[in-house]
């Protein structure tokens, strides 16, 4: 058939603009879940959306939740801070533990260790 | 005093409890040799070789959607954008295992809407629910007359490759709250298709 059907490359493309993740990685991490056999088109769609709106989420409330250390900036530790604090985002505490440099770690074992040794 | 003190065996550091996440102990990097456990596979590895936390959406994607929902000047450390990304990767988990799990109690194979929705409600998401019903409405609209799109259709082609375009409000959005009286604007970006499929790395 010669003729286009704009109709429905628009509609396509309208649905395409609702989202701005990659459905199909989506998808991919929900499969790795256990027994999970199949997903249907909405369920895919509710959930990158919701994902989309989970990094807003999360970004803004831990960006405005800061340390207070950078004022304007989000880090790891405003991460960690607002998953701890807030009930919602509570689940990523397991994920997001407290970093510290190795270094600083093994200084304090040593200090510990030093303790110890005067028995 | 020996300055080889990056070592990620946990037995040799006597980490315990609140250090450790899944069997790993995160070190600031002090030098780039590759401690961190980001995407760790093989080159060429197949996916069944990724253990279900290692597979994330793509970090440009990611970034982009938090540079859009926090104040123009405002920055993002590197680590913070790495952090969300696997972050996504847990709700997405979080949210499907409850999913399932109802709809195993209902004696049903395949996870639909309601599930994902119901889920969100559950697992204290529920500020989501309206908001996604209304693009719900829009997605269901948009397809309409489309025979026989999987909706893994619509998403297939939207590569990893972002540019810097402007972005255009879509769609009246909902509101979501954070439960301290500040608003989190929702809103949708415009997607361009682009041919090729690239990684872009945001510094």
């Amino acid at each position: 058939m010669a003729q286009t059907n704009p109709g429905k490359d628009s509609q396509a493309s309208e649905a395409k603009k609702l989202i701005s993740l990659p459905t199909s990685r989506v998808r991919l991490i929900m499969k790795s879940s256990p027994d999970v056999s199949s997903i249907n088109q909405d369920a895919l769609f509710l959930t990158t959306k919701a994902t989309e709106l989970f990094v807003q989420h999360l970004a803004l409330t831990s960006f405005n939740n800061g340390s207070g250390r950078e004022a304007n900036s989000l880090d790891y530790s405003d991460l960690a801070k607002t998953a701890e604090e807030t009930d919602t985002f509570h689940f990523l505490t397991d994920i997001l533990p407290k970093k510290i440099l190795a270094r600083d770690y093994l200084e304090s074992l040593e200090q510990l260790q030093d303790e110890d040794a005067d028995f | 005093m020996d300055g080889d003190s990056s070592t990620t065996d946990a037995s040799q550091l006597g980490i315990t409890g609140e250090y450790m996440a899944s069997g790993h102990y995160v070190l600031q990097p002090q030098d780039d040799d590759g401690e961190e456990n980001m995407n760790d596979h093989e080159d060429g590895g197949t996916k069944e070789n990724y253990r279900e936390q290692d597979i994330y959406l793509p970090i440009a994607n990611v970034a982009r959607i938090m540079k859009n929902a926090v104040p123009q000047t405002g920055k993002i450390a590197k680590d913070a954008k790495e952090c969300v990304q696997e972050c996504v990767s847990e709700f997405i988990s979080f949210i499907t295992s409850e999913a399932s799990e109802r709809c195993h109690q209902e004696k049903r194979k395949t996870i639909n809407g309601e599930d994902i929705l119901f889920a969100m409600s559950t697992l204290g998401f529920d500020m989501y629910v309206d908001p996604l019903k209304l693009y719900l409405q829009k997605f269901r609209e948009a397809m309409k007359g489309e025979k026989g799109i999987a909706g893994v259709a619509v998403g297939e082609s939207l590569g990893e490759d972002l540019t810097e375009d402007s972005f255009t409000n879509q769609l009246p959005t909902g509101i979501i709250t954070d439960g301290q009286q500040q608003n989190v604007m929702v809103y949708t970006t415009s997607y361009q298709q682009i041919p090729t499929v690239q990684q872009i790395q945001f510094s």
